[in-house]
């Protein structure tokens, strides 16, 4: 076990660097600077704005430095935003995208993992069909539609919720971007969930387990829960990362100050430490919740063998 | 990515128009007494870069400063400019040095008095080439700016001087009448020394900030928003009536939500799409006003096919039929026929074929291109280089088709991202192409300007000595009658020339709750947060 852990932890370190080289490559090959505007700058003060930014030495000292920086877990200044640094920024937009993205998968797995067992006990009655129905509007539906109906049934025409923003700690500003985020993973894990459940509830084990005479609330918890999430697990785990590092539409619908909108605007401004840096973030994010989810794995499945 | 916004607000305006109808705005009820709470919330296009009056770019980040600081004057409450540091101002016969003389109840918001060294030192901060100011052309006005600006002069030989703590000298390369109006932008406001060196970069984060507006900074949340509560210290402050306003970076369709759902009160603009229907919903509440920036498309008259071609380009001018572009904008945006937008005091020199009946301006457009060498056998075919933005597109593809019509020329729209097509420019490669300007100032010279030989947004490379002789002649005139008129001139001969390819003027667009009142229309569409005020009301 800890084996594993160190080896996939080695592993993660050229797997980021790969990452962080391709993602610097690519940004600094894009036609454009960050301070490119329309109104162009006497090139004195062009070339002291460089300077600041290193942006005036060679690609690969820029790259070096690059590393070097981020070796210590400094990820620069922004480009975009002149006064700030992109961990400032990562730190005060992360905490957001997180907060939401763990609310809409507990959200998700809860509705989704409940909608879908009940379906695939109560196959082809209206216990199945009424969820997947919904289930199906949910995973058509994207988010940039479901955002704008519920501002305009919830904070428009009921007043009930705000329409946007982030105040934080406060739950009204939480339920909308929550169930927007939320409705496509539980639709989605709904469907995943009734698939997996009907293929454990005929395997032999369950018939086994039923012919013992176990009540059927210990047949599904005890032996049918662990291999019903299973496959659930593998999904989840890039999921997870995903909604974590911010939904760029819930962001725009909403009006959230995440850090997916961050990396979007920092695409289009070239602000090259911004881009890298949430990439990177994104990778080690992927990282950790693939290793979390093989560790999942091993706990729901004991013929999976880590060190294998 | 772009695209997100106008499906937005495609959604919202559908799903509103079949049956969800917003608020009628009889729905607020609205009192004549003030109401209790003066606080207020602003949406802004975009987050500003930066809050430091020297190192900022955007206009909102200007709508925000205008909040925080004040220069020597300031953007008055009904189109004017009015004293604001300064409490008087002397200007000597030749109109090259000004004395402003500070009033000593200006104080910072630690308590500290506004001194003339504070001028000095935000001024020459501004040029300083360490500093890496990308607007600090602004300061192109005073002696030595520009050689400082390109690192050619020590910064101390500024034109600027404290003769005392509260007289400050200004020195002017020329006469220049529009003093007043640029004193009051970011570039020229004060800045608090001490501050700025003990906390460097983070000197604009709110537990740092020291500033000399109506208002102080209390809350910066990158993305989200930007808090302002009252500064007791302002010296003017008991006529300062909201006591905090939450400023909302968002979308312009958001925007739209968010005022609609109450959340914001005073929105800084909304999708031209959505302009009629939004006034069928919210009537009085949607404010539109004439915006100080033009819409056009300039030529590259150095290479061909537009190089030594006055016919051809003023065939283009002449044929595209604006009133086409006109309603595209829904009718919001007024048809352009010159890049100088009308002005206080200075009327716009239109080419006398902008009255011509469309026959007419068609029959000459068509004998003018035929002179160039072209007709529908052997037509023009040229690329159009644009930024890409769903506007853009929608005038862009219309200029085409109208070109084919009336011309039978084969204009191509390609759209670039913006830096990309920036660089482009930068290289001289695109013929025909995109171009906007939104002036500085009120004043024809900051449009006129974008032709001189050496201004670095002389993208098409215009170089005639007529114009600069006219330019420089206007420059050395003290008289702002004869001034103007040589600009009356300059820009007449842009026309004949057929420079630029005017298409639209810009409009300001507001949404504003009836219960919030002090605003004016304002050419520059600055309006500060101190001259409003929030009525007694009932609903959102």
């Amino acid at each position: 076990m800890l084996r594993f852990l160190l080896n996939r932890l080695l592993t993660a370190i050229p797997t980021l660097l790969i990452i962080a080289t391709l993602a610097f490559a690519l940004l600094h090959a894009t036609p454009g600077g960050p301070f490119d505007s329309a109104k162009r700058m006497p090139p004195a003060i062009q070339a002291s704005i460089e300077a600041k930014y290193h942006l005036n030495e060679p690609l690969w000292r820029q790259y070096a430095r690059y590393l070097g920086d981020l070796a210590h877990g400094d990820l620069g200044p922004s480009y975009q935003y002149r006064d700030t640094s992109v961990n400032s920024l990562i730190r005060q937009g992360f905490p957001v995208d997180a907060t939401i993205g763990v609310c809409a998968l507990l959200l998700a797995l809860l509705v989704g993992g409940t909608a879908g067992i009940l379906a695939a006990l109560h196959r082809n009655t209206s216990a199945d069909y009424v969820p997947m129905f919904f289930a199906a509007l949910g995973i058509s539906l994207p988010t940039f539609i479901i955002g704008p109906m519920l501002i305009l049934v919830f904070a428009i025409r009921l007043h009930w919720l705000p329409s946007g923003d982030w105040v934080t700690g406060s739950v009204r500003y939480l339920v909308l971007p929550v169930v927007a985020l939320a409705l496509p993973y539980t639709a989605y894990i709904a469907r995943m969930v009734r698939g997996a459940a009907i293929e454990v509830m005929a395997s032999p084990f369950i018939r086994t387990a039923r012919a013992k005479g176990m009540p059927p609330r210990t047949v599904i918890l005890r032996h049918a829960l662990r291999p019903i999430l299973t496959p659930l697990v593998s999904f989840l785990g890039p999921a997870f990362a995903g909604m974590l590092t911010g939904s760029i539409i819930i962001e725009s619908v909403f009006g959230l100050p995440g850090i997916g909108r961050y990396f979007v605007q920092g695409a289009v401004n070239r602000d090259y430490t911004l881009v890298v840096g949430i990439t990177v973030l994104y990778g080690v994010l992927i990282i950790v919740f693939n290793l979390l989810a093989d560790l999942c794995y091993a706990w729901l499945d004991p013929r999976v063998r880590l060190h294998s | 990515m772009k695209r997100l916004p106008a499906l937005v607000a495609a959604v919202l305006a559908a799903c509103s128009g079949g049956g969800m109808d917003a608020p009628a705005p009889s729905a607020i009820q609205v009192g004549t007494a003030l109401a209790a709470d003066q606080s207020m919330e602003r949406g802004l296009n975009a987050m500003p870069r930066t809050l430091d009056p020297t190192l900022l770019t955007d206009q909102d980040g200007q709508a925000v400063v205008d909040d925080l600081f004040e220069g020597l004057t300031a953007i008055g409450p009904n189109d004017d400019i009015v004293p604001g540091v300064a409490s008087s101002w002397e200007v000597s016969a030749d109109g090259k040095t000004w004395i402003f003389h500070l009033r000593p109840t200006a104080r910072w918001s630690n308590g500290d008095p506004v001194t003339a060294a504070d001028f000095v030192y935000a001024w020459r901060r501004e040029v300083d080439p360490k500093t890496g100011a990308e607007y600090a052309a602004a300061l192109a006005p005073l002696v030595n700016a520009t050689a400082i600006a390109s690192g050619q002069a020590p910064v101390e030989s500024l034109g600027v001087n404290a003769i005392d703590d509260h007289t400050l000298r200004v020195t002017l390369v020329s006469p220049t009448p529009y003093l007043l109006s640029v004193v009051a932008d970011s570039y020229f406001q004060p800045l608090p020394r001490a501050t700025i060196e003990r906390y460097g970069d983070s000197w604009t984060r709110p537990e740092h900030m020291v500033s000399n507006g109506p208002y102080v900074l209390t809350e910066l949340i990158v993305g989200d928003r930007i808090t302002l509560t009252k500064n007791p210290m302002y010296w003017a402050a008991k006529d300062v009536r909201v006591t905090r306003v939450n400023c909302y970076p968002l979308y312009t369709d958001l925007q739209v939500s968010r005022f609609i759902a109450g959340d914001i009160q005073f929105g800084s603009y909304f999708p031209g799409v959505q302009y009629r229907w939004l006034k069928s919903q919210l009537g009085d509440q949607v404010v539109t006003g004439p915006y100080l920036g033009v819409q056009m498309l300039a030529f590259n008259m150095v290479d061909p096919p537009f190089a030594n071609n006055r016919n051809l380009r003023l065939a283009l001018s002449m044929a595209l039929d604006r009133n086409i572009l006109v309603k595209l904008t829904q009718g919001m945006n007024p048809a352009a026929y010159s890049i100088v937008p009308a002005l206080p005091g200075y009327t716009p020199q239109l080419p006398a074929w902008a009255s011509w009946s469309d026959d007419k301006r068609h029959a000459e457009a068509r004998r003018l291109y035929a002179a160039a060498g072209y007709s529908k056998a052997h037509p023009l075919k040229v690329q159009l280089d644009y930024p890409t933005d769903d506007n853009n597109r929608d005038i862009m593809t219309a200029l085409a088709a109208i070109w084919r019509i009336n011309l039978g020329a084969d204009v191509e729209p390609y759209n670039e991202e913006f830096r990309v097509l920036q660089q482009n420019l930068l290289l001289h490669k695109p013929v025909l192409f995109w171009d906007s300007w939104i002036g500085d100032f009120p004043d024809p010279f900051t449009f006129v300007q974008l032709a001189q030989k050496d201004n670095p947004q002389n993208y098409g490379r215009f170089n005639d000595p007529r114009f600069e002789a006219l330019l420089t002649a206007a420059a050395n005139e003290p008289d702002n009658a004869k001034r103007y008129g040589y600009f009356e001139q300059s820009e007449q001969l842009l026309n004949q020339e057929a420079v630029f390819l005017p298409m639209v003027y810009y409009t300001s667009r507001h949404l504003i709750k009836p219960y919030i009142k002090g605003w004016h229309y304002n050419l520059q569409d600055r309006i500060p947060t101190r001259y409003l005020h929030v009525l007694e009301h009932e609903g959102r």
